[in-house]
C-alpha cells in the first residue's frame, strides 16, 4: 500500500501554503473514495453476523471458515466448484498473458521503428477496447462465437481477454521500445547479427521491463475480468469472478467477501511484484 | 584495385540530396578521415559504406568485389557509433565477445580473444563490469575493442569522440591512431573537428555542400586548399578579394599592389580570391612600404598567452596575423604597423 501511495505522489513536491493544504485534502478524499470499497469488503469478511448489514454487529472468522470449507469440500449444490473456477481463471489468465505479449512485442516494435500507411489508424484501433462499452463488446463477441460452426470453450475467454489486455500490453511495450535507440540495433547488425537476431539479442532484452509490466497487467486484467466474461462463460468454463457473482445472486453469501479479500491480496502481490521487477516509473496503466 | 573503392556514390531522399557523386579510393591500412561541417553528408556516406543505408546511385567495391548491396551484417566491418551503442544489458566481456558468439567461436577462444583485447585497451580487470559502471573513456575503448574483436576488414568510426571532454578527446585521438597503426586496419573516421582530422588521418576527404571538395594528406589540404570552401573550413585563413594586374601583380581593394608570382598566368583585370594563413604574415614596426610589405593599422589584439592574434586593417582588407609572444612587437589598437605578405605563402582560390 505504501508503495502504491508513493507511486501516486511520485515526484510531487508539496505545494506551499493554502493551495498545498487544499491539494492535500482533495487527494486524501479521492484516495479514501478509491480504497473505500476494499475497506468495506475487508470489514465485511470479518463479520460475525449472518446478514449483510454494514457495519457488522459482531466480528469473527466464520466466513473464512466457510470459505475454506467450500474450497476443500465443494457443495453438491454448486454447479461448479471454486477449485475448478480457480484453475480455469489461472489457465485463461496465463494464456491471455502469453498471447497478448506475443502479439504486443512485435506490434510495439513495428509501431516505433517502422513508418507505414495507416499507422495512426492502427494506434487508434489498438486503444479502442479501452473506450468500447464492455457490455457491447461482450455481446458482440458472443454473437461472433455463436455463429462459428465449431464450439469454443476456454479459448473464447482467452480471445476476449487478449482483446481487453492488448492496449495495456502494447502501451507498456511501446514505452519500453521508445527508450531504445536504433543505434544499439545497428551496432548488433554491424557485429554480424541478422536483423532478427539483433532484435532477439538486443532489443527484446532491453524491452524486458516493459514486457514484464505488460505481462503482469495482462494477467491481472484477465484474472479480474467480469463483464465480457459474463457473456461468454458456460456451465463447464467459469472464472472466479463469475463464480463469486453466481454465489451472491443466489444466496447473498458473505463467504464471497473472504474470497474477494483473497483475490485482492493476490492482485496486490502481483502489483507489488510488478513494481519490484520494473522499478519506479516503468508501468503505464 | 585493392582497398575500398567508391564510384559515383550518391544518396537522395526523395528530391533532397544527402550526398552525391562521390569517387574515392581508400588504400589498405590507411586511416581516412571524412571531414566536413554538419549536414554535409559525411555520416550518410559512412552509413552507406557500413550497409546501414542503401545506395541511391553508384557502386562500392572492396578488393574488387561489389558490396554495395550486401546487408550490413554480412560485410564484416567494425563500427563505433557516436553514442557508442554498447549493449547495456551485457558486461564488458559479453559486449566484446558478442561478435565472436555470432560467428560460432568456441567459448575458450572467445575468452582468449576478449582477454587479448582487454589487454590491448588496458582494461583487463573490467571484464565482468556492467558497461554502465564505466567512465566515458573506458566505454570508448570497449566500443573499439568490440568493433575490432572479429577482425573486421574495415573499421568505421562515426564521430566517436564527440561525447568526451576536450582533454580526454585529445589523448583518445592519439590512442586510436596508434592502435590503428599497430593493427594496420583500414579505418574511416567521420568528424567535423579539423584538429582531430589533422592529428589522426593519413588522408583527409573534405566534404561540403553534399559533395567531395578535396582529397589529400592533411598538410596538402591545409597548404593547398582546392577551393574557397576548403580554405575557409580548414584552419583560419585570411581570404580576401583582389584583382589581377598582369605579370604576377595583384591589386588589393585599397589600391596597394602585391607581387604574387603564381598569379602570372591570370589574365589582367580578373577578380580573384587570395588566401594567406595568419602564421605566414610578418609584422614589423612601421617602415617604408616596399615589395610585399604594406602599411596598416592595428584594429584588435587577442593575446591568449600562448599565441598573439593581431588584426590589421591594410589597404581595404582586414588581415589577422598569428605570432608567438617572443615574436610580438608589443602592438595595441590604433598603432601603425607594417605587414609583410610573403609571396610564397599566397594561394589563389577558385570560387
Amino acid at each position: 500500500m505504501s508503495n502504491l501511495l508513493k507511486s501516486l505522489f511520485r515526484g510531487a513536491a508539496p505545494l506551499p501554503g493554502e493551495t498545498g493544504r487544499f491539494a492535500m485534502g482533495l487527494s486524501g478524499v479521492i484516495l479514501l473514495l478509491a480504497v473505500l470499497p476494499i475497506l468495506t469488503m475487508i470489514v465485511m469478511s470479518f463479520s460475525g453476523a449472518s446478514n449483510l448489514d454494514f457495519p457488522p454487529a459482531s466480528y469473527s472468522l466464520q466466513w473464512y471458515q466457510a470459505a475454506w470449507n467450500t474450497f476443500v469440500s465443494p457443495d453438491a449444490s454448486d454447479v461448479l466448484s471454486l477449485g475448478q473456477a480457480f484453475t480455469t481463471s489461472l489457465l485463461v489468465a496465463t494464456l491471455s498473458m502469453l498471447f497478448a505479449t506475443l502479439i504486443a512485442v512485435p506490434a510495439a516494435y513495428a509501431l516505433v521503428r517502422c513508418e507505414f500507411r495507416g499507422k495512426a489508424a492502427a494506434l487508434q484501433l489498438m486503444s479502442l477496447p479501452l473506450v468500447f462499452p464492455m457490455v457491447v463488446l461482450g455481446l458482440a463477441l458472443l454473437l461472433i462465437f455463436d455463429s462459428l460452426p465449431f464450439q469454443l470453450n476456454t479459448s473464447r475467454l482467452v480471445i476476449a481477454h487478449v482483446i481487453l489486455a492488448l492496449p495495456f500490453v502494447v502501451r507498456n511495450c511501446t514505452a519500453a521500445m521508445l527508450s531504445i535507440g536504433s543505434e544499439v540495433e545497428e551496432a548488433a547488425k554491424m557485429l554480424g547479427a541478422s536483423p532478427l537476431r539483433a532484435i532477439v539479442d538486443v532489443v527484446v532484452p532491453l524491452m524486458r521491463s516493459g514486457i514484464l509490466a505488460g505481462m503482469l497487467l495482462a494477467f491481472i486484467i484477465s484474472f479480474n475480468e467480469f463483464t465480457v466474461t459474463y457473456f461468454l462463460y458456460n456451465i463447464d468454463v467459469m472464472t472466479v469472478p463469475i463464480w463469486m457473482y453466481s454465489r451472491t445472486v443466489s444466496s447473498l453469501d458473505p463467504t464471497v467477501f473472504s474470497f474477494a479479500v483473497l483475490i485482492v491480496l493476490i492482485d496486490f502481490a502481483l502489483i507489488w511484484a510488478l513494481e519490484k521487477l520494473v522499478g519506479e516509473g516503468g508501468v503505464s496503466f | 584495385m585493392s582497398g575500398l573503392v567508391l564510384e559515383n556514390v550518391g544518396k537522395h531522399y526523395g528530391s533532397a540530396c544527402a550526398v552525391t557523386d562521390v569517387n574515392l579510393h581508400l588504400p589498405e591500412g590507411k586511416l581516412v578521415c571524412f571531414l566536413g561541417p554538419s549536414g554535409c553528408g559525411k555520416t550518410t556516406l559512412l552509413r552507406m559504406i557500413a550497409g546501414l543505408e542503401t545506395l541511391s546511385d553508384g557502386e562500392i567495391r572492396l578488393d574488387g568485389q561489389d558490396i554495395g548491396h550486401t546487408p550490413a551484417h554480412q560485410r564484416n566491418f567494425g563500427m563505433v557509433f557516436q553514442s557508442l551503442a554498447l549493449f547495456p544489458h551485457m558486461t564488458v566481456g559479453e559486449n566484446i565477445a558478442y561478435p565472436l558468439r555470432l560467428r560460432g567461436v568456441s567459448k575458450v577462444d572467445q575468452q582468449a580473444r576478449v582477454t587479448e583485447l582487454l589487454q590491448l585497451i588496458q582494461l583487463q580487470e573490467m571484464v565482468d563490469r556492467p558497461v554502465a559502471k564505466l567512465s566515458g573513456g573506458q566505454r570508448q575503448r570497449v566500443a573499439i575493442a568490440r568493433a575490432i574483436a572479429a577482425r573486421p576488414k574495415l573499421l568505421l568510426l562515426d564521430e566517436p569522440l564527440s561525447a568526451l571532454d576536450a582533454k580526454l578527446r585529445e589523448s583518445m585521438q592519439i590512442e586510436i591512431r596508434q592502435l590503428q597503426q599497430r593493427l594496420n586496419i583500414t579505418t574511416i573516421l567521420v568528424t567535423h573537428d579539423q584538429r582531430e582530422a589533422m592529428t589522426m588521418a593519413d588522408i583527409v576527404v573534405v566534404l561540403g555542400e553534399h559533395r567531395v571538395q578535396q582529397v589529400g594528406t592533411p598538410i596538402e589540404i591545409y597548404r593547398n586548399p582546392a577551393n574557397a570552401f576548403v580554405a575557409d573550413f580548414i584552419g583560419s585563413g585570411n581570404i580576401f578579394p583582389a584583382t589581377a594586374l598582369g605579370s604576377g601583380r595583384v591589386g588589393l581593394p585599397g589600391g596597394a599592389a602585391l607581387q604574387v608570382p603564381i598569379c602570372e598566368s591570370i589574365q589582367a583585370g580578373a577578380s580573384i580570391k587570395l588566401l594567406v594563413r595568419p602564421e605566414d604574415l610578418q609584422l614589423s614596426l612601421p617602415q617604408a612600404s616596399a615589395g610585399n610589405c604594406l602599411p596598416g593599422t592595428v584594429t584588435f589584439v587577442r593575446d591568449s598567452g600562448a599565441t598573439v592574434e593581431t588584426t590589421i586593417e591594410c589597404s581595404g582588407v582586414s588581415l589577422t596575423a598569428l605570432s608567438t609572444p617572443c615574436q610580438s612587437i608589443g602592438l595595441s589598437i590604433g598603432n601603425p604597423v607594417s605587414v609583410t605578405i610573403p609571396a610564397a605563402a599566397c594561394r589563389v582560390l577558385t570560387a
